[in-house]
């Protein structure tokens, strides 16, 4: 585990420290924790935007396609299916 | 009929327990990258791929333009699958099935003829392969995991019902 210094405003600090309570968890485990959040929100936003494909998706967050299907449907994460696109999509048949 | 298929309308078909029926009248044919992310977790879905493949039920085909399948990745920010995916379609001149919005936009681009899991769903149904009432279980399960958008879902729930 690599190991960093960084300034927080005081707003932050209160956070982390507020959490960390709650999680009854120390200052470094939950700040990593809310790495992960973090980092998982932003990606499955871009995605939503229609930036990052499936694949892209399930790389960034290191699970695989089906698992992405899953998290994103657990969060009720709508597919960037335009309606336009599905009605084109009775003419490939 | 034949039809190339990303690992997103894959992996959804699976999901759903569609699959098998669907390649009774339906030549599935996926790139090998694909077969790969299918298969790269244990789970329900990619043990019912891997047995399709295994009974020649899936196809799979190597695509050899290494350089296009780059060149896609590059013009529209997708993945390796879904180049190769665009790729072989391309290739074989046939529609792909894909049921992610930035590689569908590609295929847009391209002039290819695409096609998603819930078209698969009523295709069956109007070929009188799949009963209605099973039809309309296997949708809600499909507007579970694809997260078709509310007028997607309604306008295929109007299909299923009045059989347009």
């Amino acid at each position: 585990m690599g190991v960093i210094s960084l300034r927080l405003k005081e707003r932050e600090l209160k956070r982390l420290d507020e959490l960390s309570k709650l999680e009854r968890k120390d200052r470094s485990t939950t700040a990593r924790e809310l790495l992960e959040y973090g980092w998982e929100f932003l990606m499955v936003k871009h995605y939503k935007e229609g930036k990052l494909s499936l694949e892209g998706l399930a790389k960034k967050l290191d699970i695989s396609i089906s698992e992405a299907i899953d998290r994103l449907s657990e969060l009720g994460i709508e597919a960037p299916i335009e309606f336009e696109d599905y009605l084109r999509g009775f003419k490939a048949f | 009929m034949e039809i190339v298929f990303d690992a997103s309308t894959l992996i959804l078909l699976a999901k759903i327990d569609l699959l098998r029926e669907l390649t009774g009248g339906v030549k599935v044919i996926i790139p090998e990258k694909v077969k790969t992310e299918c298969l790269s977790k244990t789970g329900i879905d990619a043990m019912l791929i891997s047995i399709l493949i295994r009974e020649n039920k899936i196809e799979v085909k190597k695509v050899e333009n290494s350089e296009a399948i780059k060149k896609i990745q590059r013009d529209f920010r997708i993945e390796t699958g879904e180049a190769e995916a665009i790729c072989l379609a391309k290739t074989l001149g046939c529609p792909l099935a894909v049921d992610d919005g930035p590689t569908i936009k590609a295929s847009k681009v391209m002039g290819l003829r695409f096609t998603t899991a819930v078209h698969f769903l009523l295709n069956l149904v109007s070929q009188n392969r799949l009963e209605l009432p099973i039809a309309l279980a296997k949708l809600e399960k499909l507007s579970n995991y694809g997260r078709y958008s509310r007028a997607i879902i309604e306008d295929a729930m109007k299909r299923l019902r009045g059989g347009e």
